[in-house]
């Protein structure tokens, strides 16, 4: 059965890749005024990648589950790649340097050509086991996923203070610690909400708050690492490479929270793979 | 920009180095911060990594006798309650506590005098401008929307701040972290957790305490299952299971809900969670006519004849569910099945008595999960105070503005102590507004 979100969501993996295109022929040429249609094409498929969702959620109660898509592996690689983009658009001010939406909305096109392509995915809309049948759901996977997008950013800016690319018009490198701060400072307080809210939802549904499962760890593991690097920067000072460092590492920890705990790890959140 | 003072946490240069300062300098430094939590996070990577709390025999499967030696030596295999793991987290509560006193009183010495700046001074700062006197009552309104707090006034000028309570934010973020400790250690000394089956119609008051030796402990009260359900979606994964409990107490019901994940029952403190579910047999046979009923491993005792129903197998080759059921035969223990759905296999001869297997019915039980853990008031409290510290320390935006009266026009400048990019903004909004309304 096709659903009308499969194909919105299709278009909207074409339209990541034409603005991964898009980013190539800006690093070609130079032309400005690609750099404005980088953004038309970012708020056009946004907006879609929006519609896509919604219809989604939509078409979850036309074959009678009805539930947020944010239940299962295809759902939440849908919903991460919309916070990147999400992310983008919401600071533009800050982060509208091309070599940075190139690797965002690469980051976003990879995670949409991997629910779309990989037969490890199942797309099909699955309903809902009881243990998901909560309001907490939507609060704790909406904010993990906004964090996860914000250290996507700081991990680009990490990754982008060791190579000069000055040529394509990148942020200095004062600039690239700035916007780093800044994404660790959204990305921060939204983790820690993510685990709260995991915590009062585990204890409703399971009876404990905290059983060491390994998400719940690795998510600690994760904000432990983004602490550090909040008290390495304000109260030690550290400035640049070290910086850039750890929120490199930082963000191979959130890729472990995210993927490695499903594919190597077992636990209470196997229902995510 | 500075999210959090440039405040190194130690003591402030002491004046002396006492004993007491090295030592309140090494517990209270980020230095040991840094440590123990690095400590901590990997050694929680072991803790994911290598199989936790399983039985014996399966770490004999999985690792070799060398690794098996290491992790048994170190606790590895339940690492998070490893001695040396509990040790690195009460470090890190010496750490938190001893940071927080160091940094106690730089909170409130700052407080205590403000001066409002000379004109050069003010002039020299980033953000300022000037305006002519008479809009001085207007600048003062304007600004007092955005910066209630008055600081001094003066003949001179005013100095007004904004979100004085935002220095506050990281001692918020520590001390919740302290709280959400604290519940837990309370729920590690004084809470626990049980699990109790009950069968449609049964009703108990004890619950099996889980452990290296499970154990029955009282309830409290009785809870009755008076209903249970499952519903399934049409590709067979389970949509709802509810459990309609009753509480019991000096037999009253006091209480009734159904209980399904995500929807515990609580009660005195106790939360009852719908944990599971399962099918178990009950035998309808008749001995010599008189109906008798058992479930597996009951037994069945009249006038010396003796039968146990053993075991239950859904499908024996393609015959069908059955029984295993074992009986004395003149003082001799024999076991036979009986088969539900073949005639001749359905009735036997056990040691003298006729007796017919009728039915096999399939009864669902509920596994219910109970905890109990007197901490989750701190837990939660913690948990507001953690966002609610996080909020102000990533969001809020103190500042203070300063305005000084000069002989022919007013100067008005801000210092923002952090977010000050986003301090600027709200200067230059509060400029521009004076700008507008002085042009119309």
């Amino acid at each position: 059965m096709t659903l009308m979100h499969h194909k919105i969501l299709g278009l909207v993996t074409a339209l990541y890749l034409a603005i991964f295109f898009l980013h190539i022929l800006y690093f070609a040429i130079k032309k400005e005024v690609l750099v404005r249609s980088i953004w038309i094409f970012l708020y056009i498929t946004l907006a879609l990648h929006t519609g896509g969702i919604i219809f989604r959620w939509v078409d979850s109660y036309r074959v009678d589950m009805g539930h947020a898509p944010l239940s299962n592996f295809y759902e939440s690689l849908i919903f991460f790649s919309w916070c990147i983009t999400f992310m983008l658009v919401l600071m533009k001010k800050r982060l509208s340097y091309p070599v940075i939406t190139l690797f965002a909305s690469l980051i976003s096109l990879i995670l949409m050509g991997y629910a779309s392509i990989s037969p490890g995915v199942d797309k099909n809309i699955q309903p809902l086991i009881p243990a998901l049948q909560s309001n907490w759901l939507h609060i704790h996977v909406i904010t993990c996923f906004i964090s996860y997008a914000a250290f996507v950013v700081s991990f680009i800016c990490g990754l982008l203070y060791f190579f000069n690319m000055a040529w394509t018009g990148s942020p200095s490198r004062s600039t690239l610690e700035e916007i780093n701060y800044k994404s660790v400072m959204v990305g921060f307080p939204m983790l820690t909400a993510g685990i709260l809210t995991g915590a009062v939802w585990a204890h409703y549904a399971w009876g404990s708050y905290w059983s060491w499962d390994p998400k719940e760890t690795w998510s600690l593991i994760t904000w432990i690492i983004y602490a550090l690097f909040l008290h390495a920067r304000f109260v030690k000072g550290w400035r640049g490479k070290k910086i850039a460092i750890i929120s490199i590492i930082g963000f191979f920890s959130v890729i472990f929270t995210y993927f490695g705990v499903n594919f190597i790890l077992s636990g209470l959140h196997s229902y995510a793979t | 920009m500075s999210v959090i003072k440039n405040n190194r946490g130690e003591p402030l240069p002491a004046k002396e180095k006492s004993l007491k300062n090295i030592i309140l300098g090494f517990f209270g430094s980020v230095r040991l911060a840094v440590a123990v939590l690095t400590f901590i996070a990997l050694v929680s990577i072991l803790g994911t990594i290598i199989k936790q709390n399983a039985p014996p025999d399966e770490y004999l499967s999985l690792y070799s006798q060398t690794s098996l030696k290491i992790i048994s030596l170190f606790g590895l295999d339940d690492v998070f309650h490893a001695p040396w793991f509990i040790g690195a987290i009460v470090l890190f509560v010496i750490n938190l506590l001893v940071c927080t006193y160091n940094r106690f009183f730089s909170y409130f010495r700052a407080e205590k005098k403000v001066r409002l700046p000379e004109e050069k001074a003010l002039m020299s700062l980033h953000m300022c401008f000037k305006l002519n006197l008479e809009r001085e009552k207007d600048a003062i309104a304007i600004i007092k929307k955005r910066f209630r707090r008055i600081l001094y006034q003066g003949e001179d000028g005013v100095v007004l701040e904004r979100a004085p309570y935002a220095k506050y934010g990281v001692l918020l973020i520590h001390g919740s972290i302290f709280i959400i400790l604290i519940g837990s250690l309370i729920g590690l000394l004084w809470g626990y957790k049980g699990f109790i089956v009950l069968h449609r119609g049964e009703v108990k008051d004890m619950m099996v305490v889980r452990g290296r030796a499970p154990k029955e402990i009282p309830l409290g009260f009785a809870l009755k299952c008076r209903d249970f359900n499952v519903s399934f979606y049409p590709n067979g994964a389970p949509r709802d299971y509810v459990s309609r409990l009753e509480v019991i107490e000096k037999d009253r019901v006091i209480l009734e809900k159904d209980v399904r994940v995500n929807s515990p029952l609580s009660h005195k403190g106790m939360h009852i969670y719908q944990s599971s579910y399962g099918a178990s047999p009950t035998f309808v046979f008749r001995v010599d006519g008189e109906p008798v009923s058992l479930r597996e491993q009951d037994s069945h005792e009249d006038d010396g004849f003796i039968m146990i129903a053993m075991r239950f197998e859904k499908a024996i080759h393609d015959f069908g569910p059955g029984v295993q059921v074992a009986f004395l035969d003149n003082g001799e223990p024999r076991t036979t099945w009986f088969l539900r759905d073949i005639p001749r296999m359905r009735q036997r001869d056990l040691g003298g008595k006729k007796v017919v297997l009728e039915d096999i019915k399939e009864d669902l039980w509920t596994g219910l999960e109970v905890s109990y853990d007197p901490g989750i008031p701190f837990v939660w409290t913690g948990f507001g105070l953690m966002m609610l510290g996080l909020y102000i320390n990533f969001f809020v935006v103190p500042g203070k503005i300063f305005l000084r009266r000069l002989p022919d026009s007013i100067i008005v400048a801000g210092v923002g102590s952090r977010h000050i990019d986003r301090f600027g903004e709200i200067f230059e909004k509060i400029k521009g507004n004076l700008y507008d309304t002085d042009a119309s």
